[in-house]
């Protein structure tokens, strides 16, 4: 026992002394590491150079082209002595809880239900349960406004019958109630992937020894997916920090800011663009959810080590629910899906074919195509549907090129610039969409050379490339580690360079999983709505940031025909994606 | 011809030296086997020889170029070594029909499009692979793929063709015959080949040398007859055939032979290794099993023994049989009732070793 006891402290002198003794590496030539340094390096520029120019204007008095610019701690000042900053950082970490609070419980539940049980229907509900994360939360808020705000069709109908409408979503439990329901399939694919991956001869095991059921499931499962819930929860928490389309629909109209919606209103606050505060709020936001997405690095790789255990090819054994408990769980999950898919996407599908309605007017009598023919009128949005359409659907094939590039140069890759891009990749998942997109305004407006770009649609295509890089790189990554080394290696000893590989062997290999990864980028490029914010300029409209602006105006007629078709369009991309075969569940 | 030089070759993973100064060099013409337990560093040898992992210290030349050279820090990527690998997985590649694969090599060196054609067709020919060509991997048998690897590895002419435990995939009769027919190609064409395996059978029927591997470091080499009935550590002897280990104490020592005993058994033995072996001190012979020959008649120079049980094993019978702690394994032709028996034991089949383990 002596011996044990001593063994850590001798542990780290062998080690140093085999160091020591360990003579230098062999360089590796012929491992296109002058490929591998270009790309990573002008990732890290695309990457950092946005977040340097907040973190330079944040310490300016004015604007940074302005010439009364001076460097100093005014900006600082005056975010951290507003009242209201502190209200929206308040308001921001009651709501992010909140959320999480809803989202994850409900979320595990779906999971163990649809992946642990014999529930009916389990193809279509794995699709259906997804849904809500492939639609943009500005369009599931509106829709929400349509269906169940204080005018809205169901509100309206309920006050037909009882006398008063007994919720009011525009108020910050309704907002976290939604904001929750919404993140559920977040959830849901992180906790079932882990169920999936959990070997049934481990429940089995307690069964036979005499464990119920529940007990089972109370004692072996939940232990076994507690690393990916705590995983989920602390996604949904950074999701809620970054959220921006459900405070700004749901909460503005009541004065409920959270520090999204806070940088976003400092504009119209002043009149003039405080760009120096925006930049603060923005570091004060990169202050919080960084640590956040690092500690969530650690759960994953911590997560992926529990999931390891499990035999491979284990054997699902699912639980037998029985005809009340297949009653019970679908109704569950088919309250969930109504409200949190039927509600809002109805609710918008008929608000777009009226233009007025209220108590005691008939809808069916309101049927009309005016909301389509007047979005056709007007050029702005005519070509803010186009403009998306050209981003997602190239855009994204382009982006899976980039990702591909990206994902080639870190494909077994070693030493310093792969530890550079596992940093950089994490550093936009850190970003709001709203925040990214303003830094990459500032870039076009600062970089001369980059000047004429900006008002033209390659200015909001390089900051979508950088939203969805995280995402992105993994779908790549993930496809490119399923090519077994000996086919590369055998190339190599083949006589092949290394370059020949990849064009010969890997991308021939992983090009089923490319069209997936691009149906899957254009989703989120669909329904992407806060990069283009400050990006989008006449010419260069998208629809989730033309309702942004529209909110403003109030043209809800469009907004509600917009919000319709970025639905279809969604619609079409997630058809799209399951016809390629694309892996929604990782 | 010397086709390969391997020197020094030395390398770690961390902190852990997995490699210890391995040496050796190959002809055309031969088969070198690397022949060692899991873990005894054979596969990173071959892979280090192919370029896929990069030594800390030492050379390899291949066909009279320099490949690895750790004093100048000149190691050339695998492409530039003009090798074949044919992996234990085969890894061919499923995008491709075996014409494709095969052919890729030719395709990279730049030979023309009919000579490939041409190439490619006489080799599947030779192989029996000839109505496959138009095939992917995944419609032929594991045995197919595997002649597919070594045609890939093989039609550019490599220097060195290096196998990668080429037989473990396949199922136990395809293993004799494909070992048989393999070592018969790589003599008929006059290649210099390296075979990884862990399976002593196909190191002893294919090979013409045999590198024994321990903890990163060669052992022992020679020849499969030499290596078997000529074993100079414990490690080499027990590695090797089916064996009875006999521990015991040194009862005298004089030169070559030896007596070691224990509890009322005493065996004439013949020392392998003088070290570490004085009067009284712990030793531990091993005995082929194919040495003893047990007779149930009294032998003269037989020791006599309790014979435990007879077991039947289809083609023989294995007999066992005990005499105090002095327990071994025989095999005999016909069944023997338990009780006493002979053992017939040549002393120079006693190998004697030290019992200190290393």
């Amino acid at each position: 026992m002596s011996t044990h006891a001593q063994a850590p402290a001798a542990l780290p002198m062998t080690k140093a002394a085999a160091e020591k003794k360990y003579p230098a590496k062999m360089p590796r030539h012929g491992n296109a590491s002058v490929y591998r340094t270009v790309v990573i390096g002008l990732l890290a520029i695309a990457v950092l150079a946005p977040v340097g120019l907040i973190i330079y204007q944040s310490f300016l008095s004015a604007a940074f082209f302005s010439p009364r610019a001076k460097f100093g701690l005014d900006a600082y000042r005056y975010v951290f002595t507003d009242r209201n900053f502190y209200k929206a950082l308040g308001t921001t970490a009651v709501f992010s809880f909140g959320m999480v609070a809803i989202a994850v419980p409900l979320g595990g539940l779906l999971a163990f239900l649809i992946t642990r049980t014999d529930i009916k229907g389990k193809r279509l509900l794995e699709i259906l349960v997804l849904v809500p994360m492939f639609i943009s939360s500005i369009v599931l808020a509106f829709g929400y406004t349509v269906s169940v705000g204080p005018t809205g069709f169901v509100s309206l109908f309920i006050r037909g019958l009882i006398g008063f409408v007994p919720w009011n979503i525009y108020s910050l439990p309704g907002m976290i109630l939604i904001a929750g329901l919404s993140h559920v399939p977040h959830v849901y694919l992180y906790v079932s992937s882990s169920m999936r991956n959990l070997p049934s001869d481990l429940e089995e095991a307690a069964r036979t020894t005499g464990a119920s059921i529940w007990q089972v499931s109370r004692d072996v499962t939940l232990p076994m997916v507690l690393p990916s819930l705590i995983f989920a929860a602390s996604l949904n928490i950074l999701l809620g920090f970054e959220t921006f389309g459900i405070p700004l629909v749901l909460g503005d109209p009541n004065g409920i800011m959270v520090l999204t919606t806070y940088i976003y209103k400092l504009t119209t606050l002043f009149g003039t663009p405080t760009y120096q505060l925006m930049a603060v709020v923005a570091v004060v936001l990169i202050l919080i959810t960084l640590p956040l997405v690092w500690a969530q690095r650690k759960l994953l790789k911590n997560a992926r080590k529990y999931v390891a255990m499990g035999g491979k090819g284990a054997r699902v054994a699912t639980l037998k629910l029985g005809r009340g408990g297949q009653v019970i769980a679908l109704s569950i999950i088919g309250f969930w899906l109504f409200v949190s898919v039927v509600l809002p996407i109805g609710g918008i599908t008929v608000r777009a074919f009226v233009d007025a309605w209220g108590e005691g007017v008939n809808l069916f009598a309101q049927l009309t195509f005016a909301n389509f023919d007047h979005l056709l009128e007007v050029p702005s949005l005519v070509r803010g549907i186009i403009n998306t359409v050209i981003l997602s659907v190239v855009g994204g094939a382009v982006a899976v090129g980039i990702y591909l590039m990206v994902g080639l140069a870190g494909h077994r890759n070693w030493g310093a610039s792969n530890t550079l891009l596992d940093y950089i990749v994490l550093l936009p998942r850190a970003l709001p969409g709203l925040v990214i997109g303003l830094a990459f305004f500032w870039v076009f407006l600062f970089v001369p050379l980059l000047t004429p770009l900006r008002p033209t649609l390659i200015s909001i295509f390089v900051a979508y490339v950088v939203v969805g890089l995280s995402y992105g790189l993994r779908l790549l990554q993930g496809t490119l580690l399923q090519v077994a080394p000996e086919l590369e290696e055998s190339a190599r000893t083949t006589g092949a360079t290394i370059g020949r590989t990849w064009k010969d062997v890997v991308i021939p290999i992983v090009r089923p999983g490319l069209a997936g990864a691009w149906a899957l980028i254009m989703i989120i490029f669909l329904r992407e709505y806060a990069t283009g914010v400050y990006l989008m300029g006449a010419g260069t409209e998208v629809i989730g940031s033309l309702m942004v602006s529209l909110l403003q105006t109030g043209a809800m007629n469009t907004i509600a025909a917009l919000s319709l078709i970025s639905v279809v369009l969604t619609g079409a991309g997630l058809a799209l994606a399951l016809r390629l075969g694309a892996k929604i569940h990782d | 011809m010397t086709e390969l030089v391997v020197n020094n070759i030395q390398k770690w993973l961390g902190g852990l030296q997995i490699l210890k100064g391995a040496s050796f060099t190959a002809e055309r013409g031969s088969i070198v086997a690397l022949l060692g337990a899991s873990g005894s560093g054979k596969t990173t040898l071959l892979r280090c020889i192919a370029g896929l992992e990069q030594p800390e210290i030492g050379t390899i030349v291949i066909g009279g170029k320099t490949v690895l050279d750790g004093d100048k820090k000149l190691a050339l990527p695998p492409e530039q070594r003009n090798i074949g690998l044919v992996f234990q997985s085969y890894a061919l590649w499923p995008h491709r029909t075996v014409k494709e694969n095969v052919g890729y090599g030719l395709k990279l060196r730049n030979v023309s499009p009919t000579d490939i054609g041409k190439r490619v067709q006489a080799i599947l020919d030779r192989m029996g692979l000839g109505h496959l060509a138009d095939r992917y991997p995944s419609q032929l048998s594991g045995g197919q793929q595997q002649r597919v690897a070594i045609c890939r590895a093989l039609v550019y002419e490599p220097r060195v063709l290096l196998l990668d435990e080429p037989l473990s995939n396949l199922d136990a009769k395809l293993r004799e015959e494909a070992r048989y027919w393999i070592r018969k190609l790589i003599l008929d064409l006059q290649i210099c080949a390296i075979l990884v395996t862990h399976d002593q059978g196909e190191a002893l029927a294919a090979a013409d040398n045999i590198l024994l591997l321990q903890d990163g470091r060669i052992v022992q080499q020679g020849g499969p007859q030499e290596i078997y009935s000529n074993p100079n550590s414990f490690y080499s002897a027990d590695f090797l055939g089916a064996n009875n280990i006999v521990s015991g104490k040194v009862q005298t020592v004089d030169g070559k032979s030896a007596v070691i005993g224990g509890n009322g058994w005493s065996l004439n033995g013949t020392v392998r290794e003088a070290a570490g072996l004085g009067q009284s001190q712990d030793a531990r012979a091993v005995i082929r099993v194919e040495q003893i020959k047990v007779s149930d008649t009294p032998a003269t120079d037989g020791i006599e023994m309790q014979l435990d049980d007879s077991i039947y094993l289809g083609d023989r019978w294995e007999y066992r049989l005990s005499r105090g702690d002095f327990v071994v394994k025989a095999h005999g032709t016909k069944r023997m009732a338990t009780g006493k028996v002979w053992a017939q034991i040549p002393q120079e089949s006693i190998w004697v070793f030290s019992g200190a383990q290393k």
